[in-house]
């Protein structure tokens, strides 16, 4: 039986070990190994990025690479390779830390007896490669589950669509009136038919966290909205477990840059399970207020006087599938999926989310969410431009329909790609797309602040319509782009550039309050 | 004036008949399909002023189903809601390309059917008959 030689990547700058290795490799079979040698981790990482080799065999102290950092170069380089790595007899600690990092064994310089090498090589080869069929089968795995719990959830909508349509038009007497006895019956039929669709949904949404298909789009909104939306909605649940609801929102609290229907959906799951947990005549209260240690950040907080949650359970919570195994709590419902949507989704807006737990006390969520500041997102982009005295320019790009009305739905489909294109019709450090703005009646706003003066203004409006025209009228859009100049960025010369920036921000935020409300249908 | 007319067609015989004992009682008038063909076929025959289509049909399915109206300038005009069991995602677009006002995920909130149908029927944002019951979607 012959077998193609072992491709061996030795990545090693001590002259003597390499000759040493190399006497141990010219002992084996001519056509069993074939050696190729680094001397650093550049020149390695080139190598392993041109592929073909089956193993590497790394020193961790190389001129221009060190210690784990070199395993971890190395991997990045050809993440499908195993590697063994050389130590010394002092870093056996070391060589330990480099396995974690994926290293599949480690030999200590100077102890490796002949035999050894080849069998270590083989050995780690092996054992990579069943390390890889393990991952492969445990992704194909999840993804077949996946699409199962896609598939039944979507089977059990249809069923379950069918009952609450007749229990609520039973409930509404549309097949004659029912006694008051009848009407409590149905009402507990309705409240569990919903309880069972929101399960469902749960399963629905943790297939699309699993799939990284979750969609999110970040605006600029008061988090006060979304906190009267969950208090408003669960008003009924708490008050029928005799349960205070209420809120508390700091005053003057900066705007959020987060979606606002995700926002309602995590403080929804936050207050909904703050409630289950939660004794008759207890309170569930929700706070909004700017971060002591971060000025960056808005801190949201849902606490709860409820039955708290032991200190080593505060963080396993959040985890798929996560059930309590006490009987006390026993009365709760759900699938334990709650917690870990509402994990992905703050973390994917930018933010984190905690629970501190004191038992039988009561329980604190904690959510942080990064403020909108319009000067902050300035500096950012603008860095050295901001200095110079240049004028600044507010383009506003208009999507419309011919109706002159955009459901709501046209407008989440659309401003995704509408985004991307705008996105490609700007320069990066000049020009900033900002997130959405707020909502008019008539037409779906994109504003972007440009540092450039009206010729400029004209430049990026012909390019928008050129880009955004076709991708519009394809879905029966209609599409106005205008630009205005920002007054006012005249710098003063005591003025910081914060308070330089806070000015201008400020006019732009004005134009943008002007643009948006002449675009409101007015209500009679 | 006389009641607006609604198709609704799904293949289901218990939504078809919920969403009729429910529209009816808002004061619209139904007709009804339950396949693709018939489907394009009751909206030839009763000229409807509002389609409610589910997508998953037996021969063919709701997207072929606007694809036909389409070619019928008369039916073309005819606004079109549909009314799925299927993950938003991807068909809702499919949807939207394909020429729907909106698109309804099942369960359906009944306050937000009648809100849709009106909106696209362009009435009055008022219900005729509001439903007690079913206020707040989970």
């Amino acid at each position: 039986m012959s077998e193609k030689a072992l491709q061996v990547l030795l990545v090693e700058d001590n002259a003597g070990d390499v000759r040493l290795l190399r006497e141990m490799f010219s002992k084996e079979r001519a056509d069993s190994f074939e050696l190729t040698h680094c001397l650093r981790m550049g020149e390695a990482e080139r190598h392993l990025a041109k592929g073909g080799v089956d193993i590497v065999l790394l020193d961790m102290g190389l001129p221009d690479g060190h210690g784990l950092d070199t395993v971890r170069r190395a991997h990045a380089a050809a993440p499908g390779v195993p590697m063994i790595v050389l130590t010394g007899l002092d870093d056996e600690a070391l060589a330990a830390e480099a396995m974690k990092e994926g290293a599949q064994d480690y030999l200590i310089k100077g102890q490796i007896e002949n035999r050894a090498l080849p069998r270590a090589l083989r050995h780690a080869i092996e054992r990579h490669r069943m390390q890889a069929e393990t991952d492969l089968i445990r992704v194909q795995q999840i993804q077949l589950k996946d699409e199962f719990l896609s598939h039944v959830s979507h089977e059990l909508r249809s069923p379950l669509s069918a009952i609450r349509q007749f229990v609520t038009i039973l409930l509404d007497g549309l097949a004659g009136e029912l006694q008051p006895e009848q009407q409590e019956y149905m009402g507990i039929v309705l409240r569990n038919v919903k309880q069972l669709q929101s399960m469902i949904s749960d399963l629905l949404e943790v297939t699309r966290v699993q799939a990284g298909k979750l969609m999110i789009e970040p605006q600029c909104i008061s988090i006060a909205d979304a906190i009267a939306y969950a208090v408003d909605t669960l008003h009924g649940a708490a008050s029928a477990k005799g349960i205070t609801l209420s809120s508390e929102i700091a005053s003057r609290l900066p705007s959020v840059c987060a979606d606002p229907m995700r926002m309602r959906q995590i403080l929804i799951i936050l207050v909904d399970n703050a409630i289950k947990f939660t004794p008759a005549n207890g309170t569930v209260k929700v706070r909004a207020r700017a971060s002591d240690e971060d000025p960056s950040l808005v801190v949201l907080e849902v606490s709860d006087s409820g039955c708290g949650i032991s200190p080593d359970m505060t963080e396993r919570i959040f985890e798929r599938l996560f059930q309590t195994s006490d009987p006390s709590l026993e009365g709760r419902k759900g699938l334990g999926l709650g917690l870990y949507i509402c994990k992905d989704l703050v973390t994917r807006q930018g933010g984190q989310i905690w629970a501190k737990s004191v038992l039988e006390q009561g329980s604190v969520f904690s959510v942080t969410l990064p403020i909108f500041s319009l000067p902050n997102l300035m500096a950012m982009a603008f860095r050295k431009e901001v200095r110079a005295d240049r004028p600044v320019t507010l383009v506003v790009a208009e999507l419309g329909s011919q109706s002159g009305w955009l459901s709501n739905d046209v407008r989440a489909e659309q401003s995704h790609g509408v985004r991307e294109v705008l996105q490609r019709c700007l320069h990066s450090h000049l020009d900033i797309l900002l997130p959405k703005m707020g909502v008019s009646d008539a037409a779906e706003l994109f504003f972007i602040v440009a540092i450039t003066d009206s010729i400029g203004g004209e430049a990026i409006k012909k390019r928008i319509q050129e880009q955004l025209q076709e991708h519009v009228g394809r879905a029966g859009l209609t599409l106005s782009t205008s630009y205005r100049s920002v007054p006012h960025t005249k710098r003063d010369s005591n003025e910081s550039t914060e308070e330089y920036l806070e000015h201008v921000a400020a006019g732009i935020q004005e134009l943008i309050k002007v643009e948006i409300s002449s675009r409101m249908v007015v209500n009679a | 004036m006389p009641n607006k007319k609604i198709l609704i067609v799904d293949d289901d015989p218990d939504v078809l008949q919920g969403m009729h004992v429910r529209l009816k009682a808002n004061q619209y008038d139904i007709c009804l399909a339950v396949d693709t063909f018939s489907g394009v076929a009751e909206a030839r025959r009763s000229a409807p002023d509002l389609i409610l289509l589910d997508l998953g049909l037996p021969a063919g399915g709701g997207f072929l189903v606007m694809e036909r109206l389409k070619m019928i300038p008369s039916l073309a005009i005819i606004p079109v809601i549909v009314v799925s069991a299927r993950d938003g995602l991807g068909n809702q677009k499919r949807a939207f390309d394909a020429g729907a006002k909106a698109f309804l995920q099942k369960p359906v909130d009944d306050n937000q059917l009648l809100a849709v149908i009106r909106q696209a029927l362009g009435e009055p944002a008022t219900a005729k008959k509001p439903t007690l019951h079913d206020q707040g979607a989970v």
